[in-house]
């Protein structure tokens, strides 16, 4: 430890260092400053009218999906009988967002789904006030097991949360997660999720990111048996001073996955995004067939848009490949669409769509992915 | 209906200047045919006509239905009725036809302060106009020109143009990587649309366009001018005599 270091209020509270731009990780995204208007732990449950009108608006709340939701950090309800909901599992890793989960506490449930559950099931986080908040969500597939999972996080404060979600796929088991960061303007996020895949298992993961001042999301995404295949994709549609950070580490431990990221990120008035995404390739993963690309548009002078792409690779058989672009709307594109008629503001936002829509076209629920759409649609408007 | 008044353009960027007093008079009901040879000025004047920016003009006046049209944006010119075929169709990778159709057709009815189509009612009509084009259901759910063909983009640009019903159309190169058969069908969509309160402009390099969509009026371009203007014969004289008469003379 640095001896000069002194501990910010938010160090002291919380119990553990915080990470700042000195850690790589961290370089885009100092949390050790970021933090630094620190939310005591207070434990507010939040005004039961208010939660109930974000649990109303939240976007899938006309799907009537089976729904558990999480208040402040806090069970409140879950479908009867459905799930078996129980305490997660303690978490491994010595990731400083995993440790502050920990230290944190909050709500700790556990799905475990077996057979083809058709049905899709949302987890909502509603937060609000001024208090940080740590959940954590554990999914399991039994082998040959396929299920949907859509996490939301609505909110209304200046809170900080941080969710964690482990998700552990048995063997040819096949998740499909969406994740919407529709969170209060003023908060920030802070996720971590850590998912392994069993032989043969499918991950299908998107991330939608437009809510929260400051969000900084990690993911971990290992493989432990062959023939798994794991597509990460995710967009974010930023503006004002809005910070995200997505960390994505790919791990091919063994022979013969397959895995594809794709971002697709929007970036307006002095918005920033950021986007590192880490593909190892371990000395035994042969046939490892990997494949990232990060492309963002920039809407304004004063966006940002940093990328940085990694490839550790270790085996010598292997497929991979990276490819980031960055740039501002087509004008060709934008005088064609004119030329018929379109008016500007509507011309940018249909360009807009079309070029976060190719990510979203990854989420495989059709009702989920029409939600999607639509809130891109009224972002845009 | 359209007015073109000693038209002066230059290239923004090259500050070059393209278009060099430029005079033209098309009135409701006609076919115009502007011939040129390559560098003439052609394109430039269907984008000075659409609003495309990079391109300054110093001097003249276009006025179009009354109203002068180099003070309206390329979407306000496509409200007020103007619309341009373009040679190379543009594409748009993650916009479905029939949704880009849609929000352009109910934008400019929107602008015009005319009720907007609804769902049913738009799928009706582009149905309709869509079979008589060769321009099957699955072309109408792709994107945008994406994948297209040459026949299919030209195709789909006269699909647009049928869909919108614009008052000018302007018809850049339209004949351009067509085979005989696919400008058959492009020339019959652009024939269907003729009528009484509709003026067209159709350019082109070549006379086997004309063949097809019979002028009222040809003009050559040359260097920046229109240089000789005459009946539908004068672009049988350019085919059998090529350019060289007329671009010795503008020089």
């Amino acid at each position: 430890m640095n001896l000069m270091r002194t501990n910010t209020a938010a160090e002291q509270a919380l119990g553990m260092e915080l990470p700042s731009r000195r850690d790589e990780e961290w370089k885009w995204t100092d949390l050790r400053r970021m933090l630094d208007g620190y939310r005591q732990v207070t434990d507010q449950a939040g005004n039961e009218a208010d939660v109930e009108r974000l649990i109303a608006a939240s976007p899938l709340s006309a799907l009537k999906l089976p729904r558990i939701v999480l208040v402040n950090g806090k069970l409140r309800s879950a479908p009867e009988g459905m799930l078996a909901i129980e305490p997660a599992p303690a978490l491994q890793g010595t990731d400083p967002l995993l440790t502050m989960n920990s230290k944190l506490g909050g709500a700790s449930i556990s799905i475990g789904f077996s057979g083809n559950v058709s049905e899709t099931v949302e987890v909502l986080h509603v937060s609000t006030g001024e208090q940080a908040i740590a959940s954590r969500l554990h999914v399991t597939l039994e082998a040959g097991a396929s299920a949907t999972v859509v996490e939301t996080h609505v909110g209304e404060g200046n809170y900080l949360h941080n969710p964690v979600t482990t998700v552990v796929l048995g063997e040819g088991a096949k998740l499909d997660r969406v994740k919407l960061e529709i969170a209060a303007h003023g908060s920030q996020h802070l996720s971590h999720l850590v998912a392994t895949l069993g032989s043969s298992a499918r991950l299908n993961d998107f991330t939608f990111t437009s809510g929260a001042a400051l969000s900084r999301q990690n993911g971990d995404i290992t493989f432990n048996g062959q023939h798994a295949a794991a597509h990460v994709s995710g967009s974010y549609l930023l503006k004002g001073k809005q910070h995200v950070d997505t960390r994505l580490v790919v791990d091919h431990a063994v022979p013969n996955c397959v895995s594809r990221e794709l971002f697709k990120c929007v970036m307006d008035e002095n918005a920033r995004g950021i986007f590192q995404g880490k593909v190892i390739v371990r000395q035994d993963a042969q046939k490892t067939d990997g494949k990232q690309s990060s492309h963002a548009l920039l809407l304004s002078e004063a966006a940002e848009f940093d990328a940085k792409p990694e490839l550790e690779i270790y085996a010598d058989d292997v497929v991979c490949g990276h490819g980031t672009t960055c740039g501002d709307l087509n004008h060709d594109h934008l005088f064609y669409l004119r030329s018929r008629g379109i008016p500007e503001q509507q011309a940018r936002a249909l360009l807009v769509e079309a070029f976060v829509g190719e990510a979203i076209d990854s989420v495989e629920n059709e009702q989920v992915r029409d939600v999607l759409v639509a809130l891109v649609h009224a972002r845009m408007s | 209906m359209l007015e073109i008044k000693n038209l002066h353009v230059r290239l923004e960027d090259e500050h070059r200047e393209i278009i060099k007093g430029l005079n033209l008079t098309v009135n409701a009901g006609e076919v115009h045919a502007i011939m040129g040879p390559n560098g003439s000025g052609k394109s430039t004047l269907s984008y000075v006509l659409s609003g495309r920016e990079g391109y300054e003009v110093t001097e003249g006046s276009i006025t179009f239905k009354g109203k002068n049209l180099l003070e309206m944006e390329a979407d306000q010119r496509a409200a007020a009725g103007v619309f341009l075929a373009f040679q190379y169709p543009i594409e748009i990778p993650g916009v479905a036809t029939m949704q880009f159709l849609k929000v352009a057709a109910n934008a400019q009815r929107k602008a015009r302060g005319e009720k907007e189509y609804t769902v049913p009612e738009f799928m009706k009509l582009v149905k309709a106009r869509a079979e008589k084009l060769n321009v099957n259901q699955d072309m109408l759910k792709r994107p945008v020109n994406v994948g297209f063909s040459g026949g299919e983009k030209k195709r789909a640009e006269i699909l647009q143009m049928a869909v919108l019903e614009p008052s000018l159309c302007v018809l850049d190169e339209t004949d351009s990587g067509l085979d005989i058969d696919a400008l058959r069908v492009v020339a019959e969509g652009v024939n269907a649309l003729r009528s009484p309160d509709r003026a067209m402009i159709v350019i082109t390099h070549y006379q086997r366009l004309l063949d097809y969509i019979v002028p009222d009026k040809v003009h050559v371009l040359s260097d920046g001018r229109i240089v000789k203007s005459g009946g539908k014969e004068l672009a049988l004289e350019l085919e059998a005599n090529g350019y060289a008469d007329f671009v010795g003379k503008a020089a």
